[in-house]
């Protein structure tokens, strides 16, 4: 899993974390996979989790156009120059 | 070991309701303790990276979930600054016809012009402006298109930013610190004034005495603050390692502005303001929506402000619709889509758009405590309800009887809400609309928050997929002590002393988000409390 994923979960209260962790453990599996694919809600839980802790990572998100590292930086540049809080 | 201070108000909550409240306060000349649970937040913390942030600004991670038919995920922020922290920025007056059906309804008169001067007093305070086409970006670009080839009222939003320069992630921390969200708005000014602002500070009780409040007993976090300390304000606690400690304020006011989830909880714990019996009743929302398109040309949806347009020509119905975007992360946790499907949308990011839609809802939900907590503090109302019928009807109704028992157990809120037949139908109808919008602004494909198969005509309750942004009206105000919680001085009817600030005091839905209601009115508050005139 990872970190951004785990922070998530482990910020939830405890019955959607264990429930969350269930789903995501089956998710993993072609098995499981294929199980969820029949409960819409649950399989788009788990494919936007999945794919959303994916993005979360700069590689991926820098080939959509998306650069975290740069909009963070510019932020405290702004912030620094600016005399923001 | 307990620690005492003494104070003229002690205010609950820094949120929209308590910053704004604390500040004017203090800078009135009141002595003002303002108690906050969370921690506070640092700009130079926010990655512009949302799971991430989810975890870090929100309570329980924005997992906050209702239960009934549709489940509905309720986001709220915790820390200083509350949900102003991480909201779109979105500002909108009350409208004329809510305040009427509130003076109809629930005899609460709010003199015109009194509110006028609260409301500019904010937004001058807050910067709000309307945002550029320039800076609003592509996305709301195509929704501008589709809604003037359909010749549909639209405009750009107002919003409390200055210096914005559309970084697109404003509901996960600004790092711009462009959004003027109250943590760095009103909390500074209430410091200035001498108020003393305590972080970490889980508030149990509130204390009254013969009919009168007079002081707030607390739980301070064992959490380290060693940092936040050197910002001037008063740590929760020293470090990690230390017992919680114990806080009593006693203050012959107190402002309670907890937020429209958690404010009758604790008025509930504390035995209070459950005569008329509409403690924790009333509760809407706001449920909301959204769809995705895939456009022609790039749009790149996080390039600008993300909530900066809207169209409001079916507002008279109670659907309004406002743009809503974000980085990749974001998007792919929010798309309708499973699999390859889901997959394929992720690869033509760059072309994709997001619009939402947001009901005035007419549906009614309860909040109650949770089970094991309930049942410790015995023979409160709200609180008995929470240990047996809640769980027993919520049971029956979403068929997961261990999982609400779970909850209660860990002493949190249940929150229950049912959408409707009424409700139902108005996002049947605005989710065609929205439809309708993306095609004439020439999408490719438009993919729908509804299961496969289901066309908006047929949408069930339980097909929606529903996000809520606007808890209100659990301790709402009415002339009348039988049908509300509060007076229309935010007075808790039968309790000198006690005020409430957030949002859980509208008697009705606004149909437009609550932020500047909230501050306006606990503006109002705060110079009735000062016995003088808003200043014009």
């Amino acid at each position: 899993m990872s970190r951004p994923l785990d922070g998530f979960l482990a910020a939830a209260p405890a019955p959607q974390r264990a429930g969350l962790r269930a789903l995501l453990a089956l998710a993993r599996r072609p098995r499981g996979a294929r199980l969820l694919a029949r409960f819409a809600p649950a399989a788009q839980l788990t494919t936007g989790l999945l794919a959303a802790a994916h993005f979360e990572a700069d590689a991926p998100a820098r080939a959509l156009g998306w650069d975290a590292e740069a909009v963070v930086a510019r932020g405290r540049a702004l912030r620094r120059a600016e005399g923001r809080p | 070991m307990r620690e005492m201070l003494e104070a003229d108000v002690c205010v609950i909550g820094a949120g929209a309701g308590g910053a704004v409240a604390a500040a004017e306060l203090a800078e009135g000349g009141a002595r003002v303790v303002l108690l906050e649970q969370g921690p506070e937040h640092d700009a130079d913390d926010f990655t512009a990276r949302p799971l991430e942030m989810l975890g870090r600004l929100y309570r329980d991670g924005a997992q906050t979930t209702t239960l009934g038919t549709p489940p509905v995920l309720l986001p709220l922020g915790r820390g200083l600054g509350g949900t102003t922290l991480v909201n779109s920025g979105t500002c909108f007056r009350t409208p004329a016809r809510v305040l009427e059906r509130w003076r109809r309804e629930h005899g609460v008169e709010l003199d015109g012009a009194e509110l006028g001067r609260c409301f500019a007093r904010v937004e001058r305070a807050l910067s709000v402006a309307e945002v550029t086409p320039e800076l609003a970006g592509a996305n709301a670009a195509v929704a501008r298109r589709g809604a003037e080839r359909l010749g549909w009222s639209h405009g750009y939003l107002r919003r409390n930013a200055r210096g914005c320069v559309g970084s697109g992630v404003c509901a996960f921390g600004c790092p711009t610190s462009a959004k003027q969200h109250t943590g760095i708005t009103y909390l500074p000014r209430a410091r200035a004034a001498g108020a003393r602002v305590i972080t970490g500070a889980d508030v149990q009780r509130i204390l009254v005495e013969g009919g009168r409040a007079n002081g707030v007993q607390a739980r301070l976090a064992a959490t380290a603050a060693g940092a936040a300390a050197g910002r001037g304000h008063e740590a929760a606690s020293g470090r990690g390692d230390r017992p919680a400690r114990e806080l009593e304020v006693r203050a012959p006011r107190v402002v309670l502005a907890a937020g429209t989830i958690h404010t009758p909880l604790l008025l509930a714990r504390s035995g209070l303001a459950r005569a008329s019996g509409q403690l924790g009743r009333n509760l809407v929302l706001h449920p909301a929506t959204a769809a995705f398109a895939l456009m022609e040309e790039t749009v790149d949806m996080a390039r600008g402000v993300p909530q900066s347009f809207y169209v409001d020509e079916f507002a008279a119905e109670g659907v309004l619709f406002e743009s809503v975007a974000g980085p990749p992360s974001y998007v792919a946790l929010a798309l309708p889509l499973t699999g390859a499907r889901h997959a394929a949308a992720m690869s033509r990011y760059p072309r994709l758009a997001q619009f939402g839609l947001m009901v005035s809802d007419d549906s009614r939900g309860r909040v109650h405590l949770g089970g094991a907590r309930a049942a410790e503090l015995g023979g409160d109302r709200v609180g008995a309800l929470a240990g047996r019928s809640a769980n027993r009807v919520a049971g029956r109704r979403v068929g997961t009887r261990d999982r609400v028992r779970g909850v209660g157990r860990m002493g949190g809120p249940l929150i229950r809400y049912d959408l409707g037949e009424p409700d139902v139908a108005k996002f049947r109808a605005g989710l065609a609309r929205l439809r309708e919008l993306f095609e004439a602004a020439g999408a490719r494909e438009v993919y729908l928050p509804l299961p496969p198969g289901v066309s908006p005509e047929r949408a069930r309750a339980r097909d929606l997929k529903l996000m809520a942004f606007h808890p209100l009206g659990t301790a709402r105000a009415s002339a009348d002590p039988a049908r509300g919680v509060l007076d229309g001085d935010l007075r808790v009817h039968g309790v000198e002393g006690l005020h409430v600030a957030d949002g859980s005091v509208m008697p009705s839905s606004l149909g437009v988000n609550p932020q500047l209601t909230i501050m306006a009115l606990a503006t109002r508050l705060a110079y009735h409390l000062l016995e003088r005139p808003c200043p014009s």
